[in-house]
């Protein structure tokens, strides 16, 4: 079918973009509020528009020990989960990355009980930014229908695993325009997986034994090596994609940066809500800009460490809180600035964590109180 | 932009009805976004349904705090938080058996009820009063138009697709104060 346009959920857009990648196996397991795009996939296989095998393990942990053992066959592999099923993963998603299985998995951002909730809050999988995943966060359900196909091509080229990731209700249960590109185009795009090493009897090879303390740390290293890739090869299959498509982010957007005196910075949906702020601001005459993080693993030092030498001033907006550490994002836009010269005053915001709504008016509010006050090293709490 | 936003109770329909409604926009060449928050995918439970509608594309990913419309399934909401946001110039539409007039404490909106559960019941859809609604909605605003309501409800429900018309049409005839 060729390129059209439809009225899709930010979760089934995912679908749509797995169903266009042709995975092989699939495993699940269902949970709110990631759910529609499994029951999406699901649909699509008894359509005779995805040719999978759709796997139903016991839980989490159990699906993505599928995904791995499937995924080191050779085969490409999707799952899906969200918050409570990312947590149960936790052990599997380290093999997986070890095991250099390429898997893709889509999160939808969820809090983390206790105390039990469903609402858009990026912890979950920002908790897991040290599992040696690459990481997309997603602002529409265009963009994670498009991600899920750009991170098949760069995750089977770095033999890594990725998640392209969105937030709960906000994108995933959003009902938007999507274009949903043609098969050829994605064919064009992405080749099939046909991994040098795989499990295959009549091959004979083998993963998982036991390893001395320099085999151990070569591997480490390899894993690495790996991930410093990752900026560049993501930088390319988006520009590739951008020809094929139109449709381009880049691993990080600047959105009215030029000639900006104070720059946002946040990920995922927040940033569409952004957008409307900083041009309401610009209209009154401030010169603010917006960095929109779109890949966080590997994060993009060296892009960040650019983009904002010459600012005066960066607002970070993190909706994720670790205690004792803070928003993720203020920690690593600060750790990628250290020891620049001429770096920017930091201001860390905690907005909208739980799900709180934050509004353009809330954004606007932010920046005039940053233009205020002296950044402190702690990340501040907003409303 | 237009921003819309429909507060129900779980199993009600609301949220299938900001959907319809959604489609129906994109349908007449707008772009839309329609989402729904909700406490676990439970029956009884306060449901929210946003809607905006707009000439270009919509980048806003935060809740109504102002609504243009405000379609309250349940009455039984109204002491919650379902009218905050709403002033003089907000069209509320109560799924109501009872007048305008009762809803008048309430506050100064431009007031319009229904009596959506008669019309369901009359179109053999026991308590589903989504396409009911969703045909006063399309009288109050004038958009979208009716025929293309009606089109979209007969593509996404999902049985009795001539009953949820029918339903449709009613709500669009009987809006009462319209």
């Amino acid at each position: 079918m060729t390129a059209h346009r439809k009225l899709l959920s930010g979760n089934h857009a995912v679908s749509y973009g797995v169903m266009l990648a042709k995975p092989k196996v699939i495993p699940v397991y269902p949970i709110t509020p990631q759910t529609p795009i499994l029951e999406k996939i699901t649909e699509l296989q008894t359509a005779g528009e995805l040719d999978a095998d759709i796997m139903t393990a016991e839980s989490e942990h159990s699906a993505m020990a599928a995904c791995i053992t499937a995924s080191l066959t050779g085969v490409r592999v999707f799952t899906a989960t969200a918050s409570q099923g990312l947590m149960l993963m936790h052990e599997m998603l380290h093999y997986a990355s070890g095991a250099r299985a390429p898997i893709i998995m889509a999160n939808v951002n969820r809090t983390i009980g206790s105390p039990w909730a469903f609402w858009p809050d990026q912890t979950d999988s920002l908790a897991q930014r040290d599992c040696g995943w690459i990481q997309y966060y997603c602002e529409t359900g265009q963009e994670s229908l498009d991600t899920v196909i750009q991170a098949f091509k760069v995750a089977e080229q770095v033999m890594l695993p990725a998640m392209v990731i969105h937030e709960a209700f906000y994108v995933s249960h959003s009902v938007e325009p999507v274009e949903i590109p043609g098969q050829e185009t994605v064919d064009e795009y992405l080749p099939p997986f046909t991994p040098e090493h795989r499990l295959d009897p009549a091959i004979g090879e083998s993963w998982g034994n036991v390893v001395n303390q320099e085999m151990y740390y070569r591997h480490r290293q390899d894993m690495g090596r790996a991930m410093e890739h990752v900026c560049d090869l993501a930088q390319k299959a988006d520009q590739a994609w951008q020809e094929l498509t139109g449709r381009g982010y880049g691993i990080m957007e600047e959105y009215c940066c030029d000639d900006a005196k104070v720059v946002l910075a946040t990920m995922g949906g927040l940033a569409g809500t952004a957008r409307e702020a900083v041009d309401i601001l610009r209209q009154k005459g401030l010169k603010v800009g917006l960095l929109k993080v779109k890949l966080f693993r590997p994060f993009p030092v060296f892009q960040v460490r650019k983009i904002l030498s010459a600012i005066p001033k960066v607002i970070v907006m993190d909706r994720n809180y670790a205690p004792g550490t803070g928003g993720f994002l203020h920690q690593e836009i600060k750790a990628a600035l250290y020891g620049l010269a001429n770096s920017p005053e930091v201001h860390g915001y905690l907005v909208g964590v739980g799900g709180v709504n934050v509004s353009p008016e809330n954004i606007m509010d932010l920046v005039n109180r940053a233009m205020a006050e002296t950044a402190f090293p702690e990340s501040v709490w907003v409303g | 932009m237009l921003e819309i936003r429909f507060q129900g109770r779980g199993g009600q329909g609301a949220q299938t009805a900001g959907y319809i409604l959604a489609e129906a926009f994109f349908q007449t060449g707008k772009y839309v976004q329609a989402f729904s928050t909700y406490g676990g995918a439970r029956r009884g439970t306060p449901v929210s349904t946003f809607i905006r509608v707009d000439d270009k594309p919509i980048r806003l990913r935060c809740d109504i705090e102002k609504p243009n419309v405000v379609v309250c399934f349940d009455p039984s909401l109204l002491t919650g938080n379902v009218l905050n946001g709403a002033d003089e110039n907000t069209i509320v539409l109560i799924n109501s058996q009872k007048s305008r007039e009762y809803f008048r404490e309430y506050g100064n909106f431009k007031l319009y009820t229904i009596d959506g559960l008669d019309i369901a019941r009359k179109n053999n859809l026991g308590r589903i009063v989504n396409s009911a609604l969703i045909g006063a909605f399309a009288k109050l605003l004038n958009a979208p138009e009716l025929k293309v309501v009606e089109q979209v409800v007969e593509e996404l429900s999902p049985v009795k697709k001539a009953e949820n018309i029918r339903a449709c049409q009613d709500g669009y005839l009987q809006v009462a104060g319209a």
